[in-house]
Parts: structure tokens; sequence; C-alpha cells
């Protein structure tokens, strides 16, 4: 008998659990790659949006890196327990657009949720002319950043250079590496004068940097990308550069992935580098407890080439489509209070990601936000003085991750001496022609 | 209520439950569960790898092509994927031998009757304990070159910083140091149970033969020894051709320049990274057929130098 009732109530309490999808709010799922402290930030947006709308709730949930997300979601969808909000980061933009199963943003405000009063004009244009394809904003601008160049201005006072001067050209970066850079008795190197993370997206971003494209077709802007123009002028270039800084010893080569280079450089082992805007925070902590000052620059253009800019950079939100319009339209509310500039000051403040809005950089301009805090200034400068055009709007390609995994490649073969930059830039670019032409007959 | 429980009763090799002769089918109820899963998690998706590999998959799996067997064709015309075909063989030969050989060592080391043997056979094999993703990001710190303790005192001894992972021959060898390493725990264990069984008569009659340690090291313990170093041996080829990617994910993901970028971690760049499921689905077929003829041939030919007693 005992048994029986342990039975009855087992099969109550699990019919329960079932039937509790009936009232209470509308549930949201919101996949994100935000780790550590941003994960935080995320979380407390979020839990702000759930205290002051009662009839939704918002459930975040970190999915691992922006790949991670993106299998999720894959496997999601095939299981139709797809979440309500990805983020994905830039390069997902193209396989995102023809995965058939996101709702373009506007779309969602114009046509589901049937919000007029939205103003698509309030990004800042570098920002959503990125995520805007074929006159379309796709997916919601969220944590956006660019590259800069980190210097210390310490090592640059200590070897004679100004600190308020820094290297403007690639002749200039060689220069300078050279002069910070210093070598003990027996000859070994004690401080490099630069240092970069092997990361596909510094080559495009220095491309861009040179106002030239990474494919044709405008950047698959204008049609899909059939052929990699990893040969490039802007290309060879830079990579040449990178080559030589390294064999010259005034480059510390950290090797691929993001974590080597910043070590070297948060260490000292290096006095300068490239990173993201978004590590601002991060930096300008080190600094000041390392007791060193800190400068910031835009990213160096080889003399004589006509700047171009940079391209944004970090991921954006998208909306699946296959949920209930109700459950949409509460999506719709979650991502429109997002953009909203209170959040996005608050976004920005706490993690370095630039504010994606006129209205919020404004409002921390008041502030007086950039004047007390330099190196954030440079950061928007580099981003409003980037020229509108092709280049810094960013190349559209199916197999982004890919390509920028050739390019990382191509990168290696170059500093280990196994190929001339010109011969590895033509051997990714004839892999990723390859793997261009595969992508595209997926969908003729 | 009455209790009624299962019955068992042992008849003369007759089970009789619950009065029911089930003397044929019970053995299969037995196995019924682990059946289930190993149809569910093992058989099925294996089945399912062999007709995505003759497929073309859009991502997110809106479209796909049958392809024939294309995606082999492409694998095998891929001059990539044959150097990491090599790769993979050489990276198995090194860890296996060297591995092997060093875990022996330990285990007649630890073989020995000493105060306090069994905390350090716990310290040895504690690495086995740990996964592997976890031996990579130790290693990746032991090996950094810039804060790293390997190149502390690389640096404090010789004068040199070595570039563990920019330099492709470096990289790789860093990869097989925190394989054998990983792996060495396993190893021990099995040469310590085998050392163990071995009858202390035979070293007894051999000491006073006047056999010399390394005599003895060679003609008795190694090859009474090999019926576990056959085992081990089959089970280092599945350990370094499939679970080295946890290692090289951590550590070196794949690079410099394809240096580390074994079979394991090929599959997994096409699939999770370049999003061709089915290119990876035939190349886990591939991996599938590999693992299955080496086993056979090890068998074949190493059967029969295994000495049983």
């Amino acid at each position: 008998m005992k048994r029986f009732i342990l039975l009855l109530t087992l099969l109550l309490v699990f019919s329960l659990s079932l039937m509790t999808t009936g009232a209470g709010p509308v549930k949201i799922e919101f996949w994100h790659s935000m780790g550590g402290h941003n994960l935080q930030v995320v979380q407390s947006l979020v839990d702000n949006f759930n205290k002051t709308h009662s009839n939704i709730k918002v459930e975040a949930q970190f999915a691992g890196t922006y790949e991670d997300t993106l299998n999720k979601t894959q496997a999601a969808v095939r299981t139709k327990t797809a979440p309500h909000i990805i983020q994905i980061y830039e390069i997902g933009t193209q396989v995102m657009i023809d995965s058939g199963i996101i709702l373009p943003m506007e779309d969602l405000g114009k046509k589901v949720a049937n919000d007029r009063s939205f103003d698509w004009g309030k990004f800042i244009p570098a920002i959503s002319n990125y995520y805007k394809v074929g006159g379309k904003i796709y997916s919601m601008p969220f944590n956006s950043s660019t590259p800069l160049l980190y210097y210390n201005k310490n090592a640059f006072r200590a070897v004679g250079l100004d600190p308020n001067r820094p290297p403007k050209t690639f002749e200039e970066l060689k220069d300078y590496a050279a002069k910070l850079t210093i070598k003990d008795k027996n000859g070994n190197i004690t401080r490099y004068g630069f240092t970069l993370a092997i990361v596909g997206w510094f080559v495009e971003q220095m491309v861009a940097n040179q106002d030239e494209v990474l494919v044709n077709n405008n950047n698959g802007r204008t049609g899909r990308a059939t052929e990699a123009l990893f040969t490039s002028d802007a290309a060879v270039r830079f990579v040449k550069l990178w080559a030589e800084m390294v064999k010259d010893g005034i480059m510390i080569n950290p090797g691929r992935g993001w974590e080597g280079a910043k070590q070297a450089f948060l260490s000292g082992r290096a006095a300068m580098m490239i990173e993201s805007t978004a590590q601002v925070n991060n930096f300008e902590a080190n600094a000041k407890s390392q007791g060193y000052e800190l400068g910031t620059a835009f990213l160096p253009c080889p003399a004589g080439v006509n700047r171009g800019g940079v391209i944004i950079g970090g991921a954006s939100l998208w909306c699946i489509a296959d949920h209930p319009t109700e459950e949409l339209k509460a999506s719709w509310e979650f991502l429109k209070w997002l953009s909203e500039a209170d959040q996005q000051v608050y976004w920005f403040k706490n993690t370095g990601y630039f504010p994606v809005t006129k209205e919020a950089v404004e409002n921390v301009m008041y502030e007086r936000f950039f004047a007390e805090n330099p190196n954030y200034l440079t950061a928007f400068m580099q981003l409003n003085q980037a020229k509108q055009g092709y280049p810094t709007q960013g190349a559209l390609i199916g197999t982004f991750p890919e390509v920028r995994q050739l390019l990382e490649g191509a990168v290696e073969e170059v500093l280990q001496g196994k190929k001339t930059p010109e011969k590895a830039l033509a051997d990714a670019a004839s892999k990723a022609k390859k793997s261009f032409a595969e992508y595209n007959s997926l969908f003729k | 209520m009455k209790r009624e429980g299962t019955k068992i009763n042992c008849n003369g090799g007759k089970i009789i439950l619950n009065g029911f002769n089930t003397k044929k089918s019970f053995p299969y109820l037995l196995l019924l569960p682990s059946m289930l899963v190993l149809l569910l998690f093992l058989y099925w998706p294996t089945l399912q790898s062999f007709s995505m590999s003759l497929y073309r998959q859009a991502p997110f799996g809106i479209r796909r092509f049958f392809v024939g067997l294309e995606n082999y064709i492409n694998i095998f015309t891929n001059p990539e994927y044959l150097s990491s075909l090599w790769l993979t063989i050489i990276y198995a030969l090194v860890t296996i031998s060297i591995g092997l050989v060093v875990s022996l060592l330990m285990a007649v080391l630890l073989n020995q009757k000493l105060r306090g043997i069994k905390f350090y056979r716990l310290v040895f094999f504690i690495p086995y304990a740990i996964s592997p993703a976890v031996a990579g990001a130790l290693w990746v710190f032991l090996l950094n070159p810039v804060a790293g303790h390997v190149n502390y005192f690389l640096y404090k001894l010789f004068g040199i910083q070595p570039d563990w992972f920019t330099n492709g021959t470096l990289a790789f060898v860093a990869v097989a140091i925190a394989t054998i390493w990983k792996n060495m725990g396993f190893n021990i264990i099995f040469f310590l149970a085998g050392l163990q069984s071995i009858s202390e008569s035979i070293y007894e009659s051999a000491k006073i033969d006047g056999s010399s340690p390394t005599n003895t090291l060679m003609k008795i313990t190694v090859p009474l020894l090999s019926p576990t170093t056959f085992y081990l041996i089959t089970m280092n080829i599945i350990f370094s051709i499939f679970e080295s990617f946890g290692t090289v994910d951590i550590m070196t993901q794949g690079g410099p320049a394809n240096a580390t970028n074994f079979l394991v971690y090929s599959l997994y760049r096409d699939s999770f990274i370049n999003f061709r499921p089915g290119l990876a689905a035939a190349q886990s077929v591939i991996l599938l057929f590999l693992v299955i003829i080496t086993t056979i041939v090890h068998f074949r030919s190493g059967g029969k130098y295994v000495h049983y007693q």
C-alpha cells in the first residue's frame, strides 16, 4: 500500500510539472557566449529586464564559445528545442542568413511585433552597416568592438620616444619596436617591442585599414563571394611586416589564440600590441596595478597608402523564427529594451564593448566619460573616422570561420619560414576559393 | 499486503523465475539493458555516420544532396588529410613506444617493497584520473614560453627558451609529452598488476643462476608481461587516435601550420568549425576502419609473440 501511495504522489508531481506551462509569464530562452566577468553583466541586464517586465521571463544561458553556440543551435533546431535569441559572432552573419531558421530583425520588429515607433536609424552607422544585408538589418547589434593599438607609455619614455606620438605607419611601428626591444648582457631579449596574436581577424582588419576588400563581389556584399583576394597588396604588405618583425627579433610571436599575446603585453614582455577595444577595461586596470601609463592609438597603416578604417567585430543577437507569435513578440520586447540608451551605457561601462546607439554615445559624452577616459575615446574616434564603404563594411562569407583558420595557417607557415608571404597567401586563397564554390553550390 | 518477491531457485542448473522456466531467455533478458544502450548510443549513430558520409549538407541541415562517394574521394585526394594521416601514425608510434617503455620502468620501480610505496603508486596514477583537457591546460601552463616553469628551468640551466607552441616540431613534442604523461598512470597500473602476477620463485631461481638485473628484466619480466603489453598496445592505439582530441584542442588547436592536426582533430574542425557534416562523417568512418584494421593486424601478428604462463 505504501508503495502505491508513493507511486501516486510521484505521478501527481510529474503531471503537475507538465501543467505549469499554461499560465504565467512568457518564457524566452537566450543563449549567449559571454563568459567570465561579462557573464555577470549579461545576467544583471537580464535580471533587470525580468524585474521590470512581469509578463516576460528571459532565461539567459551561457552556451560556450561562439562556435559552441552555433553548433548547439544546429542540434537544437533539429530537435525543435531551439532558443528564441542567440548571440552569434559577426563572421557567422552569412551562414545565419542562409540557415533558413532565423527571422530578420527588421521583420521581427516591423511585421511580427508591428512596432512602428522603433527608430532603425538610431544605431551608429559603422555598426549597423555590418549587419545590414540587402538594405535590411538582420540582427540586433549587441557587443561590438574593433582592434586598437595599445602601448606602454613608460616604456616609450624610457627609450626616449615621445609617449604622445604613437606609431602611425608600418614603418614607424617597426622602427619603434626596434627601439623598444631590450636585451640583457647575454644577448637574451628581455622585452620585445611588439606582439600580436595569430588571429585571422587582424589580417581582415589590416586589409580594411588599407581600404581594400578581402573577397570579391565588393566583399560579398553585392553577390556571393567566389574569390578570396588574399594576395592583394594590402594583405601581403601586412603579413610581410609581421614576418620581418618576428625575424628581426623585435616582435614576440605568441602563437595562435588570444591569451599568449595578452600575457606578453600585460607581463611587460612586449611594449606594444594590437588587441580588441573590449580589452580597454582590463588593460587600464592592469596598468594601474602595475604602475605604468597605458596609451592607445589607431591601427598603423603603411606610409603612402590611403587609410580605410576598422571593421566592427564582436557579435549580434539573432531571432530564431520557429516559435509562437506571442513568444516572438516577447523576444522583440527584450531586444528593443537592450538597445535602449540606459542599458547600452551600462553595458559599455561594464564590459568595454561599444554602446551601439547614437543616444548612448551622446549620454556617455555628456557625463564627461570620454574626457576622463581618453583611451575609450581613441576606440570611438577610430570607428567613427572609418571610411564608409565595402572594405570597412566587412566581408560576408558563408564559410568565414574556415577562412579565418586558413589565414591563421598561412601566417603560421610564413612565420615558420616554410613559405613566402605571397605563396602562403596564394595557397590560402585557392583553398578559400574551393570552399566558397562548395558552399555556394548548396544555395543555388 | 503479502510480499511477493522474485524467487530464484538454482535447481540443478535450471533457473526458475516465479515458476517460469527461463533457462534460454533469461541470459538475454539480462543482456537487454546494455544491448539497448549500445544500440541507441553506439550502433545507431555509427549507422547514421555511414549514411551521412554519402551526403553533402548545408549548415543547419536545411538542404542536403546525395553525393555518393564524393566525400571519400575528396578526403583521399586532399594532401592535407594525407599528411594528417602520417602525422597521426608517427604520433601513435612515438607516444606508444616511449610511453610503454617509461611506464614499464616506472612499474618495475614501483613494484619494490618500500615504505610508503602505496603513496608513490597513487601519485603516479593521478594523471590518468584527470581529463585530457585538464592535462592539456596543465601542460600549457608548464610550457608557456613567457611564464612557464619548464622554460624557467631550461633558461636557468642552459640559457635556452624554446618556443613550445609556435614551432611545429616542438608543438608536436609538447603534445606527445602531455599524452605520454597522461596515459602513464593507466599503463603503470596494468604493468604493476602484471608484475605482481609473476611468481617470485622465477626471480629467485634467476638470482641463483647469477642473472644480472638487466638480464632478468629483458629475459624474464618483459616476456612474462607480454599479455599485459599486448593489451596495453591495443588500448594505447585507441587512446592516441581518439583521445588525443582534448589535449590537442587545449594545447595547440591543431597548429601551428597543421603540425598537430591529427585525424580526430581534422574531423572536429570539419564538423564543428567548417560546418561540413558529410565530410566529417566520412572521416569518422575512415577512422573507425583504421582502428578496426590496426587492431586486427595487431591481434594477428602480435598474438604470436604473447607468452601466456
